[in-house]
């Protein structure tokens, strides 16, 4: 008996340093001091099923609440209020939980989404991620707007196509659509024109600081006032649709 | 002189005691498969974790990446920890200012996928994978300013990710701050347009 039982007291000696030595390197990478949490949303495996597997019809019964500023088809009749027809759910999902946290700030929304349940958002989600986007001449809509100068194009495409690497500045359709899109990054394509300005500004300015790590912050501090109003009536004409290229940027 | 015959029996366990020790070390590998196929968190393995791995999906909630603490901090032996994020498509903060002739720890980390921080005109370059803290020691002789792109294909967005650098001469670090940063981003926009 002597040989196993020395035999377990230095293993279990030796797994004991170990834990040791590798649990104060461990704490040793833990940041000091309050963290700034931008959101409490993070894109886990978990919240990206809870926020893609919400009930499309349940949604539809919700959404009676929202059709006065949002359109009954998801298209705004004002352009100061966003668009969230086939935005998709991720998106969406996260938005609410935002305003419902606070950590997204807006006195219309804040009082709303605070009676929702995750799952009453990722309903409501799934409702909007599901609406066309065909035009329907009797819907009462103010998309798309007009008033994209011939300049403010040339500016927009640039931007939106190749963005601008000389101050770190990528372009918008990598992450917004239709080329590529990352986790929680709204399609720009059917957006209304004064809601994108309001949002460029109030993330240069800080006011908005939902951006997980910050990269719309960053953006938008890059970006000149005429910039983010060309990029706003850019997508507010309706041409974000498509993707563009070097060739209109020129 | 090597004996020719060893009395081994002496020193092994007993017949059930083999059979316990196999069963014990059966069971630990179908705990250890069960844990890790159905992902149950079990606290004894973070103790072996690498203090070098994080969570890319909750770098914003905890950690030494929680968006006040990513820049540069002033060590209390004189060096200087520079905290960065590389996700698609910039690097944050995107502008740092960081004293020259000073030994800097760079820690970056990756929120999605591989991306690689080449500083231009240097022979640094520091490749991030997605889940795992790079540490990189640098030291800048002289004063100046430093593109940094990627250099590893990230996406569409990749040929427009760059991030920039000012080293600035180590007396003026405390005091030239973020003012450098801000100058030096006007002049750069202002020759863009013109």
């Amino acid at each position: 008996m002597r040989g196993p039982s020395l035999r377990v007291v230095s293993f279990s000696g030796l797994a004991l340093l170990l834990a040791l030595g590798t649990n104060s390197a461990w704490l040793r990478t833990q940041a000091g001091g309050e963290p700034r949490i931008p959101s409490y949303v993070a894109w886990t495996p978990e919240s990206i099923h809870e926020a893609s597997s919400g009930d499309a019809f349940r949604g539809s019964l919700l959404v009676k609440r929202c059709d006065h500023c949002h359109g009954d088809e998801g298209f705004s009749p004002n352009a100061f209020m966003p668009n969230l027809a086939a935005i998709d759910r991720l998106s969406i999902w996260k938005q609410l939980e935002d305003f419902r946290t606070q950590k997204r700030v807006s006195p219309a929304m804040n009082p709303i989404a605070a009676t929702l349940t995750p799952q009453d958002s990722a309903d409501l989600a799934a409702y909007y991620s599901m609406l066309p986007v065909t035009s329907d001449p009797q819907d009462n809509r103010s998309f798309p707007q007009n008033g994209l100068a011939p300049a403010e194009l040339t500016i927009a495409s640039r931007l939106v196509s190749i963005g601008d690497s000389h101050r770190g500045v990528p372009p918008c359709q990598a992450c917004h659509g239709p080329v590529g899109f990352i986790h929680g990054a709204a399609s720009l394509a059917y957006q209304n024109a004064d809601y994108l300005l309001n949002q460029l500004d109030a993330f240069a300015a800080g006011t908005r600081a939902n951006d997980i790590n910050m990269p719309m912050r960053t953006i938008s501090r890059q970006l000149t006032e005429p910039e983010r109003q060309a990029l706003a009536h850019y997508y507010g004409s309706g041409r974000g649709a498509h993707p563009t290229g070097a060739t209109i940027a020129q | 002189m090597i004996p020719t015959t060893v009395n081994k029996s002496a020193k092994k366990p007993s017949s059930i005691l083999r059979v316990i020790y196999f069963l014990l070390g059966i069971l630990a590998l179908v705990a250890i498969v069960a844990t890790r196929y159905n992902q149950i968190d079990v606290p004894l393995f973070n103790h072996f974790r690498s203090p070098n791995r994080v969570d890319p999906a909750t770098l914003h909630l905890a950690g030494e990446f929680v968006e006040n603490n990513l820049g540069p901090t002033q060590e209390a032996d004189g060096s200087v920890t520079d905290r960065m994020i590389a996700q698609q498509y910039l690097f944050v903060p995107y502008c740092t200012v960081l004293p020259a002739g000073v030994p800097i720890h760079l820690r970056i980390t990756s929120a999605d996928v591989t991306h690689t921080l080449k500083i231009a005109g240097t022979d640094y370059s520091v490749k991030i994978a997605r889940g795992v803290i790079t540490q990189a020691e640098l030291q800048f002789p002289h004063a100046g300013q430093y593109d940094m792109p990627c250099s590893e294909f990230c996406g569409p967005g990749h040929y427009a990710m760059h991030s920039k650098l000012i080293v600035v001469p180590k007396e003026q670090f405390q005091t030239a701050g973020q003012q450098a940063c801000e100058a030096g981003s006007k002049t750069n926009g202002n020759d863009k347009q013109q």
